[in-house]
């Protein structure tokens, strides 16, 4: 294989730590020479010019590009209606890519229920045949994600599953929660579960508010999300199991993470999901579909608070909730109509668009919540090698400029609010 | 006015738009003093009359104002119908659009069900009803029966009391009242009326409350039972705390207030049997101005279903 050597990109590796320098005065271009991937550990790192570089090696000039790792997602469904499962592996792998994401915990749906070894071995076959990105199961909490009988964690933990999820089903069984947890905590498994209280947010279709009002929908109320927060944080803190929880979506839950944090809490993190920054209520405006999501887009002093809350390393990761929609059905009135958007294609370019170019994160921010953080909880492992899994660098050429179309959607529903709009951002995953 | 397709929501309308409509809704009710009630207006028009919730009023009362202006009209029977074995609405209308409808006047139990036809066909379509979002044509005949009692509804004070929160009645009604300068507010158990912040209506949880603001209206809604899963409000409370008792229906009768009622009435809980009797009830003018005002909203409609003829 040809040797390969980025010149003039912008940031540093040094062996397998990230220096993070970036977007600092002085920073100064660098040669990297890069053997393989991953990357991580094995390159060397020269200041630009200083490396010799053997002719007849493939060099990238990265001049004007940003190098960083790639994005690692820990909350994506990936099942398509009408698309067999291969397909929907194949075509979330491919967004994935497009959006610099290099790996996703996949979240369980009716087509893809980790709750079984057999689901597992073939889902883990497929992936290996299909998908561009790294796609690591999420297990079922519970039978069909039932909310009833236990899975076999064991089963489930010899097959490479570290995290534990009934996507979005909460369930109101505590003590079968509790016991899950007890047992499960034995086994370090993690536990990844929204704050909800299901008998408080059934028959709820969006934030409660003017818009809710206007529209004659019922509110789902910031206090399930609150309460659900605390008992779920209060039940791993109780059984010694590891939470991550899921798609915060108030200030108020925020607090609550932040308090719990404080307090010496262990074993505990949570996400927000990009959109949650990024909208609000105020955007279902005339029952517009794309942006009925579960938990509801909020005001924007949730958005304000959830951001700070990323800033300050209360919430540990931003998160696609990737979840694709088929038009038909996002065509349906907004109480019929499912819940979700998807971000995989677009997930790097938007971050990039919405929140660092305006000033709200600065890359580090989203080193830290989009690849490092992540991938630590999801704590991808090669099975058959018996190694970690590393993340693999991209080049981010922030002045490229392009318009969202359908035709991008490599996912193959368009269930996002960004088509037609522009932004900024061309990826170069994988760099050989 | 300009030609306007579908109603849907008062809020789509522009004022010349609602002017328009309650002029001639007059015009419309004069028809019924002939010995003839029946002006050729819409001739040939097909209009279909689509309710996945139970109606009686609304559903007769655009079906008389359909027959009033010659269309031929067709009921579409959802429980009989292959609704119940789970077609989509999409292919429902898709179904019905290949019978060359006109007119499709609808009502679900989801909010928003009427845009999503409307967007989805080129007959017009008229909201009869949606969830607990819209309800305009109720919003048209009310606005009318105030004019009609007052000459002007500007100015006028009309208190909502009962269950705000599921009411498509109140929401309709209020937005076109405070359009033409009326002053609007809420009253009803508390868990049932929506904070004023989200709102832009005063909100009062006792009659001492309405009776200080001075009203001209009262305004009397339902508790639609069949929308609560779970119980908002002590059931036994409701005529004492809300309703209109004897008691109250006097100080409404010295002080020569209005009741209306958009129906079906629930005597007993909502209002006194007396106050059916009342000399400012209107519950009646308002049914017989649902007619004309129905009418009215169908003759002023345009659907794309024919080329320009």
């Amino acid at each position: 294989m040809t040797d390969t050597y980025i010149t003039n990109a912008i940031w540093a590796l040094n062996g397998a730590e990230l220096d993070l320098r970036m977007g600092q005065n002085g920073e100064s271009p660098l040669t990297l020479f890069v053997d393989d991937i991953p990357l991580t550990g094995v390159c060397e790192v020269a200041p630009a010019g200083q490396m010799p570089i053997p002719s007849g090696a493939r060099v990238i000039n990265a001049e004007g590009k940003l190098l960083l790792p790639a994005l690692f997602d820990l909350h994506a469904k990936i099942e398509i209606a009408g698309c067999s499962k291969r397909e929907s592996i194949y075509r979330n792998g491919q967004a994935a890519i497009q959006g610099g994401v290099w790996g996703m915990l996949v979240m369980p749906t009716p087509g893809f229920c980790f709750d079984n070894a057999y689901t597992l071995d073939s889902f883990a076959d497929a992936v290996t045949q299909r998908s561009a990105a790294t796609m690591i199961p999420a297990g079922c909490i519970t039978e069909g994600m039932e909310g009833s009988q236990q899975t076999p964690y064991n089963t489930l933990a010899a097959r490479g599953v570290s995290i534990l999820c009934d996507a979005e089903h909460v369930t109101d069984n505590l003590l079968m929660l509790h016991r899950a947890m007890k047992y499960a905590a034995e086994l370090g498994l993690t536990f990844a579960i929204r704050g909800d209280v299901p008998a408080l947010t059934r028959n709820t279709y969006m934030h409660p508010g003017s818009t809710s009002y206007k529209l004659g929908l019922h509110g789902t109320p910031a206090c399930a999300e609150e309460i659900g927060l605390e008992t779920i944080i209060r039940l791993a803190a109780d059984t010694g199991a590891k939470l991550h929880v899921q798609t915060v979506s108030t200030a108020a839950g925020v607090n609550i993470i932040r308090r719990a944090k404080e307090s010496g809490m262990k074993g505990l993190t949570a996400e927000v999901a990009l959109h949650h920054l990024l909208y609000t209520h105020e955007d279902v405006a005339d029952y517009d579909t794309t942006f009925k999501t579960v938990p509801p887009l909020r005001e924007q002093t949730d958005c304000d608070a959830l951001l700070q809350g990323v800033k300050d390393g209360t919430i540990d990761c931003i998160v696609t909730d990737h979840t694709p929609c088929i038009p038909f059905a996002k065509k349906q009135d907004f109480v019929s109509a499912p819940q979700g958007m998807v971000a995989l294609d677009t997930f790097l370019q938007a971050i990039y668009t919405q929140l660092v170019k305006p000033g709200k994160l600065t890359w580090k921010d989203v080193v830290r919540a989009c690849c490092t953080n992540p991938a630590r909880i999801a704590n991808p492992y090669d099975q058959e090698e018996d190694t970690p899994v590393v993340a693999p660098l991209l080049l981010f050429d922030p002045n490229t400029e392009f318009t969202v179309t359908e035709a991008m959607m490599n996912c193959g529903t368009t269930n996002t609010p960004l088509l037609g709009r522009t932004l900024y951002g061309g990826i170069t995953l994988p760099l050989c | 006015m300009n030609p306007r397709k579908d109603l849907i929501t008062i809020d789509s309308l522009s004022d010349e738009d609602i002017r328009t409509i309650l002029d001639s809704t007059s015009a419309m009710k004069e028809i019924f003093t002939k010995s003839v009630k029946k002006v050729p207006a819409l001739k040939g028009k097909s209009v279909l009359t689509l309710f996945y919730e139970p109606s009686t009023r609304t559903r007769s009362s655009f079906e008389v104002a359909a027959h009033r202006l010659s269309a031929d009209v067709t009921t579409f029977t959802v429980s009989t119908s292959s609704v119940v074995k789970g077609e989509s609405v999409h292919d429902t209308i898709d179904t019905l659009m290949s019978m060359k409808m006109d007119y499709i006047i609808v009502r679900h139990k989801n909010s928003g069900i009427p845009a999503v036809i409307a967007r989805h066909c080129k007959a017009s379509v008229i909201n009869a009803g949606d969830g607990a979002h819209a309800h305009p044509s109720q919003a048209f005949l009310d606005a009318f029966t105030i004019r009609e009692k007052y000459g002007d509804v500007a100015g006028k004070r009309v208190v909502i009391i009962g269950d705000i929160l599921h009411s498509r009645v109140a929401r309709s009604t209020s937005t076109i009242l405070r359009r033409l300068g009326a002053d609007v507010a809420y009253m009803g158990p508390g868990p049932l009326v929506p904070q004023e912040q989200h709102t832009g209506i005063p909100r009062f949880t006792d009659w001492e409350q309405v009776f200080r603001w001075k009203p001209d209206v009262i305004y009397l809604l339902r508790v639609q039972n069949e929308r609560m899963d779970t119980p908002f409000f002590p059931r036994g409370d409701y005529h004492q705390a809300f309703g209109v008792t004897e008691e109250r229906l006097r100080r409404i009768d010295d002080l020569n207030l209005s009741i209306m009622h958009p129906g079906p009435v629930n005597r007993g809980v909502e209002i006194c049997d007396a106050a059916m009797d009342y000399r400012n009830c209107l519950i009646n003018n308002q049914v017989e101005n649902g007619i004309a005002a129905r009418m009215s909203i169908l003759y002023h409609l345009t659907p794309q279903t024919q080329n320009n003829d």
